[in-house]
């Protein structure tokens, strides 16, 4: 499980300490405060346990900066700077592990990066991981795969991996009965059975396979969630990253999606969501039984400085600030001007 | 001119008058009386306009209300809620009706204990069905010129004349 994350000088980040819940971890804030960025940063963490790859060269390849000069992600100030991220796991034998990247804005290349911390422990004890970005890959995966794989093209890692995780062939034997009700779940909201055909997927129902490009993208996202859940990717101790799954889903379906991401998390997945949607957020709020465990954390912007702080709570009532319901209070703010006036002001 | 009640207190600073509308005490000159009647918490008197104002930290109604307990399928928390409010204005409108104190536009405030979001949906529903504003082309005035339902942190936020607080109770 993934404990904390901290940050020096990365990306819109100057200082970022964050301890994360062994269960569910949701993100909001404002754009550009950085929600994205931690989840990126866990994920290539979690990533290269399974993949194997450097720590830097994976972390270039998900965030892909410009030229992929490393030192780019560097925060941004005047003058030459350095900067780090650390992550902190509780290995499955109780035991902790960190490791941490240091880099400079003249850092070119990932292998002039310096990894340090417990890396070979960090290394041995794989984390299976997926992360789910906020743009639907599943209708676009025929050639995809070998299009990244041979040529040079302008896509964060995070689109290839998804695609080669729902590739995935299913686990041996048979579907154990807590995965066979969330497939069951979905199933029923998506009509219908994700079958892959080379390298196109199609719903499959009573009427026939319908290709994911004629599928409604919130469709998309149930039938990528089928399968990951069908081919065993999650499963307990592995860890979900999910960019603002509300995209074109529409919200008489969150409440199954968050049903769904609260049992993940009750299997044993640690999960990880942004988002920027009242509905979703309210839906994880009223999932939450006594004994689940699950964090909000929002990001903001401290006024003067424009430094990127957190607040986190056990608690969606808890949480301040709370970009989501301050838009709702600003609404309520401007109807009240609009029809009373300046009465009690 | 500072009104006490549900275990709130409220400085209404700019108001001519202010009181507890659903008063219970007979011996009180604005004492309600009219028991076939539902009544809002707090009427205030404004130069301009008068305000409705209900109060509510919401439990389950199931607790205390025997037609919600008798009928569940027909009434949801939500619909539930809605109908309380929505009746309490429409009662306390005719019982001022009736004193012919309807003279100035009447603004209906709800304080209650949701967020912002939850807030901004009961108005919405609120705002169709007391109704507000002139709804039908016979009318020559509408009965409710707003409603508006907010939290205390909300309602301390904007109307800065009117600062609440919740107060002990025994």
């Amino acid at each position: 499980m993934i404990k904390y994350l901290k940050i020096q000088n990365f990306t819109a980040f100057d200082t970022l300490d964050i301890n994360f819940s062994n269960g569910v971890n949701l993100f909001i804030g404002e754009n550009g405060t950085g929600k994205t960025h931690i989840l990126k940063v866990i994920y290539t963490a979690c990533d290269i346990t399974k993949s194997k790859k450097s720590f830097a060269e994976k972390i270039n390849d998900v965030f892909y900066p410009s030229d992929k000069q490393i030192g780019r992600l560097v925060k941004r100030v005047q003058k030459s700077t350095s900067g780090s991220v650390e992550i902190g796991r509780e290995l499955p034998d109780g035991k902790t592990s960190s490791i941490k990247l240091a880099l400079t804005s003249h850092t070119l290349t990932p292998n002039k990066a310096k990894l340090s911390g417990a890396t070979k422990l960090w290394l041995e004890n794989p984390v299976e991981s997926v992360f789910i970005p906020v743009k639907d890959m599943m209708a676009n995966a025929p050639g995809f795969r070998s299009l990244y794989a041979t040529r040079n093209i302008h896509f964060e890692e995070v689109y290839a991996d998804i695609i080669d995780r729902a590739f995935l062939p299913a686990l041996k034997g048979p579907i154990d009965h807590q995965r066979g009700k969330l497939l069951k779940i979905l199933q029923d909201a998506m009509e219908g059975k994700v079958v892959t055909k080379g390298e196109e997927f199609f719903l499959r129902n009573k009427q026939g396979n319908l290709e994911f490009t004629l599928l409604a993208e919130g469709f998309r996202k149930l039938g990528l969630l089928w399968l990951l859940i069908q081919n065993g990717t999650l499963l307990s101790g592995s860890a979900l990253f999910w960019d603002e799954p509300e995209t074109n889903l529409n919200p008489r379906l969150m409440e199954k999606v968050v049903g769904i991401l609260m049992e993940l998390h009750r299997l044993g997945v640690q999960v990880f969501v942004t988002t920027h949607d009242y509905v979703l957020l309210k839906e994880f709020d009223l999932a939450t039984k006594k004994e689940d465990k699950i964090s909000y954390h929002s990001l903001y912007r401290k006024k003067g400085t424009g430094e990127i702080l957190h607040s986190s709570s056990g608690e969606l009532a808890g949480l301040d600030p709370n970009a989501i319901d301050a838009t709702f209070g600003s609404i309520i703010d401007r109807q009240i001007t609009k029809e009373m006036g300046g009465l009690g002001r | 001119m500072i009104i006490e009640t549900d275990g709130y207190r409220i400085d209404f600073t700019d108001a001519i008058d202010a009181f507890k509308f659903d008063e219970t005490d007979k011996a009180k000159p604005t004492y309600h009386g009219a028991t076939a009647l539902k009544a809002v918490d707090i009427i205030a008197e404004l130069p301009e306009a008068y305000l409705f104002i209900e109060i509510k930290e919401y439990d389950k109604p199931e607790d205390f209300d025997d037609e919600f307990k008798a009928d569940k399928t027909r009434y949801g928390n939500f619909k539930w809620l809605k109908r309380y409010l929505k009746y309490k204005f429409r009662d306390s409108y005719l019982y001022r009706y009736a004193e012919e104190k309807v003279n100035k536009p009447v603004h209906y405030l709800c304080l209650l204990n949701f967020d912002n979001a939850l807030n901004s949906s009961m108005r919405e529903n609120l705002y169709r069905e007391l109704p507000v504003g002139q709804v039908s082309l016979r009318w020559v005035r509408p009965f409710a010129q707003s409603c508006q339902v907010l939290n205390l942190a909300e309602w301390n936020r904007i109307f800065t004349k009117w600062p609440a607080q919740k107060v002990a109770t025994a």
